[in-house]
């Protein structure tokens, strides 16, 4: 039965714990890139998320999904990852990081666009205008 | 090359990692998603590698690089175990972009660092912006049971 209520969604739960996780990254990022350049950094934080896939696979006792088009779309994410970040590198070899972060910071704005167009999503006003919100606290925490 | 270029390189691949990221989400499980995910870095790994070695970096800073990517997979498994049980890509991926203001209280806390007067602005606008991004009518919120398997 629906009710009216607002309940804290399972979802939530898990964009917290993203930004948990992900926030401790740049805390450790900021940490390293002190000593190691980005090429280095990356191909350590490629090294350091073997242990997570191999948990992954020991967890679902080696039973991998294997839809033709998850697979597809799971090894562009981290292609497609991979490579922004070296163009981010190269725009910073070319300009101050002050400029180049906030700019490559509105990434969402093209997802949002997409997810618009491709997954038909309509976000309400409220969503709205926590994403502009949110899009200029992400430029303000990259200058 | 100008550097907008790369950076709008940069922005097109990020901006797509996330309709990527739901369109794999709504075929695969979460936790297959991390493998073949890491597996999409793991093909860049010979490209990374002939431009740079390891060589001249002390254990500890390899070691906090691997702890660091150890929880930026977690962090993966988060953010598609967010889209798998619901999530919009349009609300889930504006709203874990927050992270750096985690990342600012860690660096606070432990950094000695102190957020400038703009961090602070900026801190204010990411909690009021998370919050907003969040909310969702329960009658617009639909189980992940509820919702078409496949898109597109």
């Amino acid at each position: 039965m629906q009710t009216d209520r607002w309940h804290f969604p399972v979802w939530l739960w898990y964009a917290l714990l993203c930004i948990f996780w992900w926030g401790l990254w740049g805390f450790l990022s900021k940490i390293g890139s002190a000593a190691a350049s980005p090429l280095q950094m990356q191909i350590l934080f490629t090294l350091g998320m073997l242990p997570v896939a191999v948990g992954m696979l020991l967890r679902m006792r080696w039973k991998l999904d294997r839809d033709r088009g998850g697979v597809i779309y799971g090894i562009l994410c981290g292609v497609a990852t991979g490579l922004g970040t070296l163009g981010y590198y190269a725009a910073l070899q070319e300009q101050n990081v002050s400029l180049v972060t906030p700019v490559t910071g509105l990434f969402p704005v093209l997802t949002v666009v997409l997810a618009f167009v491709v997954l038909h999503e309509r976000l309400n006003k409220v969503q709205i205008g926590g994403m502009l919100l949110a899009l200029a606290s992400i430029v303000i925490f990259s200058i | 090359m100008h550097w907008m270029a790369y950076a709008g390189f940069a922005i097109v691949l990020w901006g797509l990692n996330g309709l990527f990221m739901k369109l794999g989400t709504n075929r695969v499980s979460a936790q297959s998603m991390v493998i073949w995910v890491t597996a999409g870095f793991v093909v860049l790994l010979p490209f990374l590698w002939s431009g740079t070695t390891l060589a001249g970096l002390s254990a500890s800073v390899i070691f906090v690089g691997l702890i660091a990517g150890t929880v930026n997979g977690l962090g993966n498994w988060a953010v598609f175990a967010c889209l798998e049980k619901g999530a919009k890509a349009s609300v889930a991926i504006p709203l874990t972009a927050l992270y750096p203001l985690w990342t600012i209280v860690l660096a606070t806390a432990f950094l000695k660092e102190r957020p400038t007067s703009l961090q602070w602005i900026g801190i204010a606008l990411a909690v009021a912006g998370g919050a907003m991004l969040s909310y969702e009518p329960a009658a617009a919120v639909a189980s992940p049971e509820e919702q078409p398997h496949c898109v597109q």
